[in-house]
Order: C-alpha cells, then sequence, then structure tokens
C-alpha cells in the first residue's frame, strides 16, 4: 500500500504539470487579455502593465518562470487584487470554502445516504416515492433559485438568519444547504441504486439462506457493499463541494475560493486562474487517491498492483 | 428460471439452452411494458418531443414575435403561460425550448455512456496499468474545472466536421459529452472493481469465460443501477450547462429558446413575474422525472435475474 | 451569478467587473419577494440612534491604492479616507479643497498662457495620524502616478503635465534615465504649502483632472516602509473625513470618522460596505434590515414602482453615463450613412425605454447627456422613432449598396454575456425586423472576448456605453470619435473633427471652446456612426431613515457615495 501511495503521489505531480501547462496555454490563447477594458488603456500603460507582470516575456520563458516559482511555493501575483498574493487569497478564501463544504457534505450524507437506504428498503413505499421526489425538485432546480428562496423565507419573512457574510454559524446554514441540495439528492438516488443491486446478489441470498438475520446482512453484506459508488461519487462531490462554488458563494456574499475562480477567468486574473486551477487540480487528486485507498478498505479483494 | 449468477456450468450452455427463443433484449422489453411507472416516463418524454417536434401546429404564436404592450404578463387564456420580458409567448417558447433542452439532456447523455461504459469498464476489468493510465488520464480531466474543459472542446469541435452540424447544436453534444463522460467512467470501475473479486465471477473465468464476456454479461449488469442515475442526474445537468454557454456565445442564439436560458433570464424578475422561472423549472422536473422512472424501470428490466 | 448592476458596458469608472467567463452562471441576477411574501418589519442590530450606515459595493474592490485605482468600487472607498486639492461639489463644479482658493489667471494661480498652475495648499490639513498634508506630498503622489513601473491605469490622463508622458513611457529605460525623466516632470513642491505643476501646452479642463482620484496625495513614508500592504486598515493613511477600520477581504469594509479631520466632522461614526453581488440577494439584505440602500434586479423597476410598501422609499438619480450601439463605419455595409441613418430612426427609443427597461432612463438622441456642458436637447431630433421615413432612408441605401432588398444585408451584432445586454440585443432584432424587416443575427460573446474584438475593431455592430471621468465634453468626444483615438471603436474618422478637437482642447475662453465642442458633436450625429439609446438613471430603495443622501451624476460603485458627509440616520 505504501509503494502504492508514493506511486500515485509521483503520478499526481505529473498530473499538476499537465494541468498547468495546459491551463497556461488555454488562458493565453483565449479571446481577450487581463488589460481588456472596456475603457481601453492607452498602449503605454498596456506596455507597463506587460512588463510589471512579465507579460512581455516569450510565451515558454513564462511558463518556465511560473513553475520554478510555484515549485518553491510562489504562486505570483492576483492581476485584479495587484496588491495581494495568489498564495495569501487561496489562503484566505480555501478555509471559507473548505468549513462551508464540509458543512454541505456531512448535510448531503446524513440526509442523502439514509434516504436512498430507507427508500432501497422499503421499495415503492412512501418514503421510496418521497426521495424520488425530493431528488428529481432539488436536481431540476439550479441552487440560485434555490438559495434566492431560502432567503426569502428565512431572512426575509422569519428573520432566522442573516442574508449575507461569513463567521458565524447562522451565516453557514443556509449557503450549507443551497450547496447541499442536489449532492444530497444525487446521493439518495445513488445509494438506492447500489442499495438494490446488492441485494439482490446471490451472496446475499445465501448469507440469508444460511440463516443469519436480516441486520446482520444489511449491515455486514449489503451496505458495505452497497457503499462503492456512493464513496465514487462522494469524492468528487467532496473536492467540488470544498474548493467552493462559484453560485452559492456569490448569492450569499461569503468570501470564498469559488467565486474567486470565476471572477479569475472572467477577468483574466492569469496569476489567480493558475492559483485556483492548480489548487482545485491538487484537491482533486489527493481526494480520488483518498478514495481509491478506501474501496480497498471496504472491499478486501480489490488490489492494486 | 436460469440464474446466471449461478457458478454452475448450466451457465455457459444458457445461451444454446432450448427453451422458448427470447432475447435478453426481447425479455427487457416486454418487462418493462409491464412497468406502470416506466411507461409513464416514456410517455411523458414523448409528449415533450412530439410538442417540440410539432410546435408549430400546437402554438400560434412565434417564440421570437415580441409584444412590447404586453410585458411580463401572467398566465391567461390568451397566452396559457404568460409573457416574457419581450412580450413573448412563454408557452411557445418552452415548446421550442424542448427542441434544444431535449436533445442536449439527451443527446449527451448518450455519449456519456458510449465513451464512459467501455473506458470505465476496461480500466476496472482490466486493471495494473492500463487501470493506472486512464485513471490518470480522469484524474487530469477531472482537475479542470467543468465548464473551462467544455469552453476549450466546443472552440476545437467548430474547426471540425460537427462545426455546423445542426446549426451548431451538435457541437454542445459533443462538447458536454466529452467532458462528463468521466463520472460515469469512474462509477463503473470502482462497481467492476469491487465485483470482478466476486466468486461468481471468478468460477466464470476458472471456467474459461473470456474477459469481455465475463465484462459484457456479468459486471456490467450488476452494476447498471448506479450508472443509470448518475445519467438521470446527467440530463439536467446537460440542459443548464447549454444554458451557461449559450450565454457566451456558444451553442444555440437568441432569440432561440432554451429551458435554461429561460430560468437564467427568469431569475432577475423571479418574484415579479415568477412564471418565467417556474414554466421552464416544471420542465426539466418532469423531464427528469420520466427519465428517473424509465431508468428504474429499464434497470430492472435488464436485470439478468429477474429474466423469467 | 456575476455581479451585474446593469452588466452594460460603461466606462473604465463605472463599469463592473462582471464574471463573464463563466457568463451563465453569472447571469443570474435578481430580484424581492413583492407580493408573494410579506417584507415583515426590518431589524438593525445597531441601537435607535446610532449614526451607522450600512451599503452594498458589490463586491471586492481590485485594490485602493488612489494613484492605481481605474473602477468605480474603488472610488467608493477612495473618497472616504482622501481629498484631493480640488473635489466636485454636489452640482459637479470644480471646488478648492485641499487647495486654499481655485487658481484662476486673476490670482495667479494659472499663467497667462495657461500651462502653469501654482496651487496653495490650507495648512491647517492633517492626514489621520496627526501629520500635516504638504505641497510635497501632492508632487509625490502625482510623480508615482506617472511611475512607469507601477503601470497605472489613469496615467495617461495625465500626460498634458510637461514630462509626463515621456516618463511614463520609460519602462524599458535604464534606472538612470528613468530618474532623469522622473525629474523633468513639471510637478514641484515650490513650498511646504505651495504646488506648481507646469503642462506642456494650455489645457483648460486641468482643474477637473485635479479634481479626480488618482492625484489625491498619499504618504511617501508609509508606502515606503509597508510596500503593497499599505492599503490594509491600519496601514491606510488618507486625509479625508473617514479611516478605514477593518477589511476582511470578499466579505466587508468598515469605516469610522478620522479624528484628527480638519474639516467639519461627518455625523455618522461607522460606515459598513458590504460585497453582495447578487441582485436579488442584495435586495432581500435590504428587506432583511442589513442595507439602509439597495437597487432592484433589473427588469422590475416597474412592479417596485406598483407596490405600496416599496414605491415610497424609490430614490432615483440620473447618471452621466450614455448607452448606445456602436457601427464598425469602415465595415460593409455599416459604412453606408444612409443604412445607419435608416437604422437610428427605425429604432423605437421610447417603447424601449418605457417598457423594456420600466422607465428607467431617459431616451438619447445625442451623445453628451444631460446634467454636463455639451448637451444639446435639440439634437439628434432627425433619428426620432419614424418607420415610414426609416424605410426611405433604408431603399436609398440598397440603391447605393446595390442589394437587391434588406435580406441581402447580413447584419450581425456583438454583445456581451448579461442577462440584460441579452435582452437588449433581442429588443434590436425584433425592431430591425418588425421595422425594416431586416434579419439581424445576434452574436453574444463571453465579455472579456468580446472587449477585446472590439478593442481591435473586429466587430460589426455593438453595444457600448461611456461614463464621464469628469463632466466635460473633452472626455465625451476626442477620445471617442478622434480619428485613432484609443476609445474610437466606430473607427470614425472626419478631418473637419479632428481638426476642432486640437483647437477646442487648448481653447483658454470657455465660451469659445463649449461652442466648438457643441460643433464638434453636431458633425458626429450628422454622420450616425452611433446609434443612442439612453442616459442611464440609478435607482435605488432607501430606508425612510436614512436622510440627506446626495447623490451626483458621478458617483462610484454606491449613489450617493461622494457625500456620505451629508448624510445623518434618523431612527
Amino acid at each position: 500500500m505504501g509503494k502504492y501511495v508514493i506511486r500515485r503521489l509521483l503520478w499526481m505531480v505529473l498530473v499538476l504539470f499537465v494541468v498547468a501547462f495546459v491551463t497556461f496555454c488555454l488562458m493565453h490563447l483565449v479571446p481577450g487579455g487581463p488589460w481588456d477594458r472596456d475603457k481601453a488603456l492607452p498602449q503605454t500603460v498596456v506596455d507597463n502593465l506587460n512588463r510589471k507582470y512579465g507579460l512581455d516575456q516569450p510565451f515558454l520563458i513564462q511558463f518556465k518562470n511560473y513553475i520554478f516559482n510555484a515549485v518553491r511555493g510562489d504562486l505570483g501575483v492576483s492581476y485584479i487584487y495587484q496588491d495581494r498574493s495568489v498564495t495569501s487569497i487561496i489562503m484566505g478564501g480555501f478555509p471559507v470554502s473548505a468549513t462551508l463544504g464540509l458543512v454541505a457534505f456531512l448535510i448531503a450524507i446524513l440526509v442523502g445516504v439514509p434516504l436512498g437506504i430507507a427508500a432501497a428498503i422499503k421499495q415503492n413505499s412512501f418514503v421510496d416515492y418521497f426521495a424520488v421526489i425530493f431528488a428529481t425538485i432539488f436536481a431540476s432546480m439550479p441552487n440560485f433559485v434555490l438559495g434566492i428562496l431560502l432567503m426569502i423565507i428565512f431572512s426575509v419573512t422569519l428573520h432566522w438568519f442573516p442574508t449575507s457574510g461569513w463567521g458565524s454559524i447562522r451565516q453557514i446554514i443556509m449557503p450549507a444547504f443551497a450547496l447541499a441540495a442536489l449532492p444530497a439528492a444525487y446521493m439518495a438516488r445513488i445509494s438506492r441504486a447500489s442499495m438494490l443491486d446488492v441485494t439482490r446478489q446471490d451472496y446475499i441470498r445465501t448469507a440469508r439462506a444460511k440463516g443469519l438475520t436480516e441486520r446482520v446482512v444489511l449491515v455486514r453484506h449489503i451496505l458495505r457493499n452497497a457503499m462503492i459508488p456512493v464513496i465514487t461519487i462522494a469524492g468528487p462531490e467532496l473536492a467540488g463541494l470544498v474548493t467552493g462554488s462559484f453560485i452559492v458563494e456569490s448569492l450569499f456574499s461569503v468570501p470564498g475560493i469559488g467565486r474567486l475562480f470565476v471572477q479569475s477567468v472572467s477577468q483574466r486574473d492569469y496569476g489567480l486562474i493558475m492559483g485556483t486551477v492548480l489548487f482545485y487540480a491538487f484537491a482533486i487528486a489527493i481526494i480520488n487517491l483518498v478514495v481509491d485507498i478506501l474501496y480497498g478498505m471496504i472491499d478486501p479483494r480489490i488490489r492494486y498492483d | 428460471m436460469t440464474d446466471t449468477q449461478q457458478p454452475n456450468p448450466s451457465e455457459m450452455a444458457e445461451v444454446t439452452q432450448a427453451r422458448p427463443h427470447r432475447t435478453l433484449l426481447n425479455d427487457a422489453w416486454i418487462r418493462l411494458r409491464r412497468n406502470r411507472l416506466a411507461v409513464a416516463g416514456a410517455i411523458i418524454i414523448l409528449i415533450f418531443a412530439l410538442g417540440a417536434i410539432f410546435a408549430p401546429l400546437i402554438t400560434k404564436y412565434n417564440f421570437a414575435k415580441q409584444d412590447l404592450d404586453s410585458i411580463f404578463l401572467q398566465p391567461s387564456g390568451v397566452h396559457w403561460l404568460g409573457t416574457d420580458e419581450l412580450g413573448r409567448d412563454v408557452f411557445a417558447r418552452m415548446l421550442y425550448g424542448a427542441r434544444t433542452s431535449l436533445a442536449v439532456g439527451i443527446f449527451t447523455q448518450l455519449i456519456v455512456l458510449l465513451i464512459g461504459l467501455p473506458i470505465g469498464a476496461f480500466a476496472g476489468s482490466k486493471g495494473g496499468r492500463v487501470d493506472n493510465l486512464l485513471m490518470r488520464f480522469v484524474d487530469i480531466m477531472y482537475g479542470f474545472p467543468d465548464i473551462l474543459l467544455i469552453i476549450l472542446l466546443s472552440a476545437v469541435l467548430r474547426g471540425t466536421v460537427f462545426g455546423n452540424m445542426g446549426g451548431g447544436i451538435f457541437v454542445i453534444f459533443l462538447a458536454i459529452g466529452l467532458v462528463a463522460w468521466v463520472n460515469v467512467s469512474r462509477l463503473v470501475r470502482g462497481q467492476i472493481l469491487s465485483l470482478k473479486q466476486r466468486d461468481f465471477v471468478t468460477a466464470a473465468r476458472a471456467m474459461g469465460g473470456k474477459g469481455t464476456y465475463i465484462t459484457m454479461r456479468h459486471l456490467l449488469p450488476n452494476s447498471l443501477g448506479p450508472i443509470i442515475v448518475s445519467i438521470t442526474f446527467g440530463v439536467p445537468r446537460a440542459i443548464f450547462t447549454e444554458a451557461a454557454l449559450s450565454y457566451i456565445g456558444i451553442g444555440v442564439k437568441p432569440p432561440t429558446p432554451s429551458w435554461g436560458a429561460m430560468i437564467h433570464d427568469g431569475y432577475n424578475v423571479m418574484f415579479t413575474a415568477p412564471h418565467l422561472v417556474i414554466v421552464p423549472a416544471v420542465a426539466i422536473a418532469l423531464i427528469m422525472l420520466a427519465f428517473t422512472f424509465l431508468g428504474d424501470g429499464l434497470r430492472d428490466a435488464l436485470d439478468p435475474r429477474s429474466r423469467r | 451569478m456575476v455581479k451585474h448592476n446593469d452588466g452594460l458596458k460603461v466606462s473604465r469608472r463605472d463599469f463592473l467587473k462582471t464574471a463573464g467567463a463563466l457568463g451563465l452562471l453569472a447571469a443570474a441576477g435578481s430580484s424581492i419577494p413583492l407580493g408573494i411574501f410579506s417584507t415583515g418589519c426590518s431589524k438593525s442590530n445597531a441601537p435607535a440612534g446610532a449614526q451607522e450606515l450600512s451599503v452594498n459595493l458589490a463586491g471586492e474592490p481590485a485594490q485602493i491604492d488612489p494613484n492605481r485605482a481605474s473602477w468605480a468600487a474603488e472610488r467608493s472607498v477612495i473618497s472616504q479616507v482622501f481629498e484631493g486639492l480640488l473635489g466636485f461639489d454636489k452640482t459637479l463644479t470644480v471646488i478648492p479643497v485641499v487647495a486654499k482658493e481655485l487658481p484662476t489667471v486673476a490670482n495667479k494661480g494659472i499663467s497667462s498662457d495657461g500651462k502653469t498652475y501654482t496651487f496653495n495648499l490650507k495648512n491647517n490639513v492633517t492626514w489621520s495620524d496627526g501629520t500635516k498634508v504638504m505641497a510635497k506630498d501632492f508632487a509625490y503622489s502625482i510623480v508615482r502616478m506617472l511611475d512607469p513601473d507601477l503601470a497605472t491605469e489613469y496615467a495617461s490622463f495625465y500626460y498634458p503635465i510637461a514630462g509626463a508622458e515621456a516618463y511614463n513611457g520609460a519602462g524599458t529605460k535604464t534606472a538612470a534615465e528613468k530618474a532623469a525623466l522622473k525629474a523633468a516632470v513639471g510637478v514641484k513642491a515650490t513650498g511646504d504649502y505651495t504646488l506648481q505643476v507646469t503642462l506642456g501646452d494650455a489645457y483648460p479642463v486641468f482643474l477637473q483632472l485635479m479634481s479626480l482620484w488618482p492625484v489625491y496625495p498619499v504618504r511617501e513614508d508609509v508606502i515606503t516602509a509597508q510596500g503593497d500592504k499599505w492599503t490594509e486598515a491600519g496601514n491606510y493613511i488618507g486625509n479625508g473625513p473617514f479611516i478605514l477600520t477593518e477589511w476582511v477581504h470578499q466579505d466587508h469594509m468598515t469605516f469610522a470618522q478620522n479624528p484628527k479631520y480638519w474639516g467639519t466632522k461627518p455625523k455618522l461614526t461607522k460606515i459598513t460596505y458590504k460585497m453582495i453581488t447578487d441582485a436579488n440577494a442584495a435586495l432581500a439584505a435590504y428587506k432583511n434590515g442589513e442595507l439602509d440602500m439597495s437597487g432592484v434586479p433589473v427588469g422590475t423597476e416597474k412592479a417596485t414602482m406598483g407596490d405600496a410598501s416599496l414605491s415610497p422609499e424609490i430614490v432615483r438619480n440620473a447618471d452621466l453615463t450614455t448607452f448606445a450601439f456602436q457601427f464598425n463605419v469602415h465595415v460593409a455595409p455599416y459604412d453606408n450613412l444612409n443604412l445607419r441613418k435608416a437604422i437610428s430612426t427605425a429604432v423605437d427609443r421610447a417603447s424601449f425605454v418605457d417598457k423594456v427597461r420600466g422607465g428607467v432612463g431617459k431616451v438619447a438622441l445625442s451623445w453628451i447627456p444631460p446634467g454636463m456642458p455639451g448637451y444639446d436637447a435639440t439634437l439628434g431630433t432627425e433619428y426620432s422613432f419614424d418607420v415610414t421615413k426609416a424605410k426611405a432612408l433604408l431603399a436609398t441605401a440598397l440603391t447605393e449598396l446595390k442589394l437587391a432588398d434588406a435580406s441581402k444585408l447580413a447584419l450581425k451584432f456583438q454583445f456581451s454575456d448579461t442577462a440584460s445586454n441579452k435582452t437588449i440585443a433581442q429588443f434590436l432584432q425584433g425592431q430591425m425586423k418588425d421595422n425594416l424587416n431586416i434579419d439581424l443575427t445576434l452574436e453574444p460573446m463571453e465579455s472579456k472576448a468580446f472587449t477585446q474584438t472590439v478593442n481591435s475593431a473586429k466587430h460589426t455592430w455593438a453595444w457600448f456605453g461611456w461614463g464621464a471621468d469628469y463632466p466635460d465634453p473633452d472626455n465625451w468626444l476626442p477620445q471617442l470619435f478622434g480619428t485613432g483615438a484609443g476609445n474610437n471603436h466606430t473607427t470614425y474618422s472626419n478631418p473637419a473633427f479632428d481638426a476642432i478637437c486640437k483647437t477646442a482642447g487648448k481653447e483658454l475662453d470657455n465660451t469659445k471652446r463649449l461652442q466648438e465642442w457643441a460643433d464638434a458633436q453636431k458633425m458626429v450625429i450628422a454622420d450616425a456612426p452611433i446609434v443612442t439609446m439612453f442616459y442611464r438613471e440609478r435607482f435605488n430603495l432607501v430606508k425612510p431613515y436614512f436622510k440627506g443622501l446626495t447623490p451626483t451624476g458621478m458617483d462610484g460603485q454606491i449613489m450617493g457615495d461622494q457625500f456620505w458627509t451629508n448624510v445623518t440616520i434618523e431612527k
């Protein structure tokens, strides 16, 4: 296992390099640069800005400089927030997004998985239909619509929570629910489907035939095996949630990195684009590695050579 | 009933067994028709599809015709679902919008299935180096935010033969599909990694079953449930992605409507003209519900164990 | 969901940093529960009688260094913490602030050739740490603003200063050469409280430029000691009525009274700037008592006016901002004058403003907006909506273009990605179809891609807006319609117009100068490189206890943000 993890980490370096290179090419190829302002800047000013940010260098030199600095832990400065380093912006926003994302993830798991399991156990019951309706509504309602509805109900009408900002538990609840709705729906449906798949397997029948109690069968055999797809989707969902959501963060004015990424792309903030994309790719790679390790722990028969 | 999962020799012989001539698909079709919810799902999809195709016969309104004196009208006998910010008939826009959104929802998921299923199955069943390479590629795909990749792909694809197919909409199907398959492939791979160690698979292999045969016959059918759910959730996701793309000049151009764009355009006035958000949202929800029912039915129908 | 005030393309100062790429994500604007939910009573955290104001900056300012700032949100911050030699009063007239008096030829503040300006400073103005504001602080600030290595965006506005352009363009020169050019810049503190500025040529609007934020004073010792950190709360030493006490990035900013302020102390003891980007969310915050002022989502204005509880809280104010469609007049068929005139005459501006935009804004038939010198109400009346006339013009145009019918025109229109731009584009498409039977192809683009297309003149026909940097035709004509000018995206070129720009730019007789600009604007309107549509109006809800709000036509991101000093809270 140790060797496997080390190999995966080495692979991750390669993955990050590829992601960095492709993103770097992409952002320079996309039409429009950071200094394309609605009110056009004079050439002298553009030249000064290019020189300041090293954009007057040849493309590959720029990339080389970026990588060399990045390896030393220096992700450069933001092109929008010119007084702030990319590292400090990400480090300021990530804890916020991560906290919100983790809370949302826990809500999604704690609501979604039990709901899915209940729906599977009582197939075609009220619980099952409720779960279907719940999932359909939250998957077909964009989260900005859900978010603003929450705000109108819980802030404007009931005055339970403030509409915006960050720092207190009361400010986490609404954005976390807005964020958790879709993953919860997805988890519920996936765990139901997976449960049903496993329940119909022969070894479950065998286990029952052996006279094991329903409870033991459920916990030891069904649940364990049914969790494989849940873990598979939980990985990327978790990565997506902790790295922030543009829509929910913007709607609830949460100072996370989700909206920074979108801003950086739309403003062509090259420094912040690279920083946030690499950070995101790093988070995804780590989480996928953890998922693969978890597979092995849940089902010892899965081996990686 | 022959249970294909039994690790006994009769399993291999099943194909040639002399019993009423019914193929797997034939069987599945019969079972699907008996599932009332699945039939209801199919009917909903059919209604929307027919509505989209025969839209000009169903409504007298042109989806693009503006009437500045009838802006933001509530639903009424004249305008069944009201009018929008330029006085256009929302029912007509919903019908014509189905052309874009249904097609995007369905075709992208077909592409996802066609790519994600084989790659995931291949990685999972082969394991080792192949699995590692494919999954690191998936890591790279995951490493980019989806929308970035989709924009890139659309730009690339527009230069190819697909560029002008269906007025550019084909590019949208491909771009979304080519990005979304990674989710399904990881799901399939995870299932297969787990299933392939099971006794019945080991037995099948011991009896000389070929890798592909085992995958098709044993591994895939037993992991369909989560895959179908993932595809079902992919439908609204693709519909919303299309809306995001149409905003940045990729795909259907205004005034051609799509459900996702209708919701986004309506968000500003959500509380003063709620029908502009409710109509497309309900349409998307109905389609998703229909696919859920159909998907569940399909999964049950294809289940080898419930074969009679 | 992006911050999108209006989503329209406006000047640098006024433009909203629209998160474009992921447009849609963004596109969502916002709205309120009119009718559906009752608003209930508003709650506020502040005790009764507290002079505390909470308003929405609608996003994080990029950076708040006065020399480098260029966005509306940044100006909303800088205006509280800094004061310049000169400033604008609420009628947008230039007034002395740190300067003792307005320099004139009569008081020897301006040399008779109009090239040398002498500013005498008040000697009782202090920084928020108690030290005196002196002429050297202004000299340092202006020269720093021109530093090529600092790469400030408004530097080119100050190129009329002798040696400014040479120094700002010296980025590739050696340190010694830079130092020499820096020393040659025509800005000198000739005494503790006397600043002399020499121009390369006479420039009558120079006093207006000296009223803008890029030349507000900054502290050399603070900037040297703190580097990039000098704009953080605590380091941000200014000379204005307020100090920045807290800046939680991406979340909020807080201001308190500057205890060392030299002038009349403001009534407000605390101002909070929130950074709510979504218009629906901002309105919800307003209704929940978290904001004392808020805009409403685009498209809900009419419903808001019809809402009994909200309509008394509406405050509207005309902005010095004009929106128009611009043609690329060097691309066929847009190079045909009669076609441009036909299109301009075929657009029903009144319906657009009254119906599509809910009556917010004012129909624009000419370019320079009302409320500033240069506005001419009689101009452009020939473009009043008239389908018959438009059709006749179109027929002439088609003959000249040797086209059989309008379907051969293949007109294309580009716009950047927001929901409100999409509405405008579709409105135009409908007008072309209904009134001229022209099929217009719409080409939505991601916002930066759109900007680049327009800046490189690859567009055919596009939507744009211009907001005043300073209220003078000098800011509205040569930069946009002069041959080859930086913001000339119509590629309009008229030697007669260029000639006027040259003389009017340095004409010292103000009456004559304004007459020349009036003639220049007439030429532009007659040649129809643009189809002017409307003058922008701000439309906000303001709590009844929020007294003394003083909007101007050139506010920053927040309506009234230039005069928080007039505001009191009367709960």
